[in-house]
């Protein structure tokens, strides 16, 4: 008896404190190894993530933000309806170079022609995770298989694209040519920051109306907690499937379109693959336990945690590899944590959206 | 031997699973523990195989208190359980099932096989078991499975077993073998706890019985001291309801038409199937399951594939039509599966309280959807079928089996359609529920629904059934009408299957 009473009163503070402890040594040791001043990484990393000079560090973390919120929204939208779509890099790339291709045809348009833009950007993304819709239910290819395979295509046919076809050759590098001003996204006033992160929260309440407000939000979430009833139930399955996957697909592509717009102001072979977009929003849709109300808070920390890892190695000379690494330790720490959180706040029956 | 729990007292977040709860357990006595769904009875045995940790109160093992830390520690001091899911490996052999996660390695952690089959095959010997043990358990059937369980258990030496709703899955034929093994177990002074929805098999077998409700003992004594009429009233609280059968009038309209239908399935050398249901009729249909019942049922909702052969809805042709227009023209379903089948569970209450409805202008505008008035949707038929919930918000999950199993008839039989199929409607719920299910499943053949039952409980049959068909792999007898002898004529075909017609 008394052994359990000593373990659950202090195994939870115990826990807490030997989680902050050995991620502590973990990255002293890293730092170590890397001969670099402890104190100064620790003020690149929050300086850069948050600070900066007139908030401008803050302002490229809000501006990853929201490529990150972006893309965590569009897998979410996947997940919540039992769909795999781990797609996203290649309904993103696809969205981007159809946003890129077409924006140079509409410049003239001005913002009329951003909207065209970014529509195609999201019609391109949507008939990408179609074709993965369609594997899976006329071919049986499975939806996770299917998607992720997809990304390949999509990244080397508009790695063709800008090789060849529609490159820039001037500029010396496999990109289209530069897109004019009058179709770039405009930028907040007195900052570096476009409106990009606007399209992105738009996005986030639609989403938020679907999910909790519509037939298809309410089919979606029953389909991916029983796919077995929803069928027996006589629900419309396929138009459900088509329906999540061209929202998921059209998502990643406004996603792509905003990083055209608002940041590169063209498409460069390449650019929204090495960031792992794709991939980071897959992590912070799963980290946040697909609940698409604390979407924004995963997006901004995933995304302070790159800009902070850059910072480090900018300011403390942190080598980059190991500025990853403490990059990668923190994010395991964090997912660890909150996972566990998580299951305990479901075992609760807590609100579980 | 002998086991006590003492004072036990169980607090979810705002909710007291077991109230300070003292019960005794004897070696060489069948102890059933009977109650309702929610009563406690699952919290109270998870405190006792380790599983649960925190309750206040003692467990005695032998004058000694003890305390487990889980199920491991309990095993290992002769405590075991066996669930009513089984938690078996399909593709190993019964003896690398029995002693998986215990086995008898040397050190170089490789299993002396030949050492340890005579020791089990002596444990079976001991209790009069027999059992292939070289077979693969996906070979087994379901009462095999469960003896695989029950062995697993023996070979860890439990003294102690603790066995939850064992004869669910059972046959009449099944559930009198396994009643003999556990009156050998009985002879050698072993400790059986039996959990069971089934009164009449407390009767048989038990030698001593525990009521529990909310939480509660409401009594314990021998079984000699009681009577089946006491502990029923004890286990709901009041007098059971009579069934109100009304017999109604039986329409010559025939509202479903199978028509020497082929089904894709392992039976289809015993195919075709030919069966209707008219207006205002029930149609049993009885065996074991797993024989053809659950794709007879499949095909004709539209989720299995048919080879020939015709299905008919109200004259129209549906052999070819998809499941969603078969649901939207008329045809409820209340599947055997609730938790997979018959609800999305993580999902709310309200979003389980419509399906195939939502179109209707009442729950919905356009794309939107009409939540308020879906809630309050909810909330009648919560009332109107006595569902126990918090509210329409609440997490179906967070329901006892009773009441989801209400849900499903809730929502299937409140759209007033003409066909309703209905599939062991009261598989592993509380005696209150179903008598509540029943009473609900008469009421609408009286308002003329014709109603196509398969049951694996004869008794469900013989009360609600008009006339009766038996499946026996995948073949379908005659018409066994309801008069003195239908009880019997439905056992013997069950039983000699093949020549039957």
């Amino acid at each position: 008896m008394q052994s359990k009473s000593f373990l659950k009163i202090f195994r939870p503070t115990i826990e807490i404190f030997y989680a902050f402890f050995s991620i502590f040594i973990l990255i002293f040791l890293l730092l170590y190894l890397a001969d670099a001043n402890f104190s100064l990484a620790f003020k690149g990393f929050v300086n850069s993530s948050v600070g900066g000079r007139n908030n401008a560090y803050l302002f490229s973390t809000f501006s990853k933000m929201a490529l990150i919120s972006g893309m965590a929204i569009a897998a979410l939208v996947a997940f919540r309806g039992g769909l795999f779509n781990i797609g996203g890099e290649g309904q993103l790339v696809v969205g981007g170079f159809a946003c890129a291709f077409t924006g140079l045809l509409v410049s003239d348009f001005g913002f009329i022609g951003i909207i065209i833009s970014i529509i195609s950007g999201m019609l391109a993304g949507a008939t990408w995770a179609l074709i993965s819709g369609f594997l899976t239910i006329y071919m049986g290819v499975p939806l996770l298989v299917g998607s992720l395979l997809l990304n390949y295509p999509a990244r080397f046919i508009t790695s063709y694209l800008v090789n060849h076809p529609f490159r820039d050759i001037q500029s010396g590098l496999p990109q289209t040519f530069l897109l004019p001003k009058n179709v770039w996204l405009p930028y907040f006033p007195n900052t570096r920051l476009d409106l990009g992160i606007l399209i992105i929260f738009l996005v986030y309440v639609i989403c938020l109306i679907i999910f909790y407000n519509t037939k298809h939000g309410y089919y979606s979430k029953n389909m991916g907690h029983s796919l077995s009833y929803v069928k027996l139930s006589g629900l419309p399955t396929k138009k459900i499937v088509f329906k999540t996957l061209a929202l998921s697909g059209a998502i990643a592509g406004i996603v792509g379109s905003i990083a055209v717009l608002g940041i590169h102001h063209r498409f460069t072979d390449g650019m929204l693959v090495q960031p792992l977009y794709a991939w980071t929003g897959i992590i912070a849709a799963l980290l946040v336990n697909l609940n698409l109300w604390f979407i924004p808070l995963a997006g901004f920390f995933f995304a302070a945690i790159y800009t902070g890892a850059a910072g480090m190695e900018r300011i403390a000379q942190v080598p980059k590899e190991i500025a990853t690494v403490i990059q990668a330790v923190i994010i395991l720490f964090v997912v660890g944590k909150l996972g566990s959180l998580s299951n305990l706040s479901s075992n609760k029956g807590v609100k579980d959206d | 031997m002998k086991i006590s729990l003492r004072d036990i007292t169980i607090d979810y977040d705002h909710l007291r699973a077991i109230d300070n709860l003292s019960l005794e357990f004897n070696a060489g006595e069948i102890h059933a523990i009977v109650g309702e769904n929610g009563a406690g009875k699952s919290s109270l045995m998870s405190v006792l195989y380790g599983l649960n940790l925190n309750y206040s109160g003692k467990i005695i093992f032998n004058d000694n208190e003890v305390f487990w830390s889980s199920p491991r520690d309990a095993i290992q001091h002769g405590i075991g359980m066996v669930h009513q899911h089984f938690m078996l490996i399909d593709e190993l052999t019964v003896l690398e099932n029995i002693i998986l996660g215990y086995e008898p390695d040397d050190a170089l952690g490789f299993i002396n096989f030949e050492k340890i089959q005579p020791e089990i095959n002596a444990l079976l010997k001991l209790y009069d078991i027999n059992m292939n043990l070289n077979e693969l358990v996906m070979n087994l059937s379901v009462a095999q499975r469960q003896m695989v369980e029950i062995i697993k258990l023996l070979y860890r030496n439990a003294k102690v077993l603790i066995l939850d709703e064992p004869t669910a899955v059972l046959t009449p034929n099944e559930t009198e073998m396994f009643f003999k093994t556990l009156r050998n177990f009985r002879l050698e002074k072993k400790i059986i706890i039996l959990i069971t929805h089934k009164i009449d098999e407390v009767m048989v077998i038990s030698d001593h019985v525990s009521i529990l409700r909310n939480g509660k003992l409401i009594n314990s004594s021998k079984l000699k001291q009681t009577t089946k009429i006491k502990i029923e009233e004890q286990i709901v609280g009041k007098k059971l309801p009579k069934l109100n059968i009304k017999r109604g009038i039986i329409e010559r309209k025939k509202v479903l038409e199978v028509e020497s239908l082929k089904i894709s399935t392992r039976f289809s050398h015993n195919q075709p199937i030919d069966l209707f249901i008219q207006k205002g009729e029930i149609i049993g249909i009885a065996g074991v399951s797993g024989n053809g019942q659950n794709e007879l049922i499949e095909a004709i909702l539209g989720v299995r594939k048919v080879l020939g052969g015709s299905i008919k809805y109200l004259q129209e042709d549906i052999t070819y039509k998809s499941t969603r227009h078969r649901r939207i023209k008329g045809i409820s379903f209340i599947p055997q599966d609730r938790r997979k089948d018959g609800l999305a569970i993580k999902s709310k209450v309200w979003e389980n309280a419509i399906n195939i409805n939502l179109n209707d202008k009442k729950f919905s505008i356009g794309p939107f959807l009409k939540k308020k008035s879906i809630k309050n949707y909810a909330n009648q038929l919560i009332n109107e079928f006595s569902i126990k919930v918090d509210s329409p918000n609440s997490s179906v999950i967070t329901m006892s089996g009773g009441n989801m199993q209400k849900l499903v008839v809730a929502r299937e039989l409140s759209n007033n359609f003409p066909l309703i199929i209905i599939e062991n409607p009261t598989w592993g719920i509380d005696v209150g529920s179903i008598a509540f299910i029943h009473q609900k499943i008469l009421d609408m053949k009286a308002r003329g629904a014709a109603i196509l039952l398969v049951s694996n409980e004869l008794d469900e049959i013989d009360v609600l059934a008009d006339s009766a068909l038996v499946m026996y792999e995948g073949k379908i007898s005659n018409r066994i009408p309801k008069d003195i002898k239908f009880r019997e004529n439905i056992a013997s075909k069950m039983l000699s299957g093949i020549h039957f017609k």
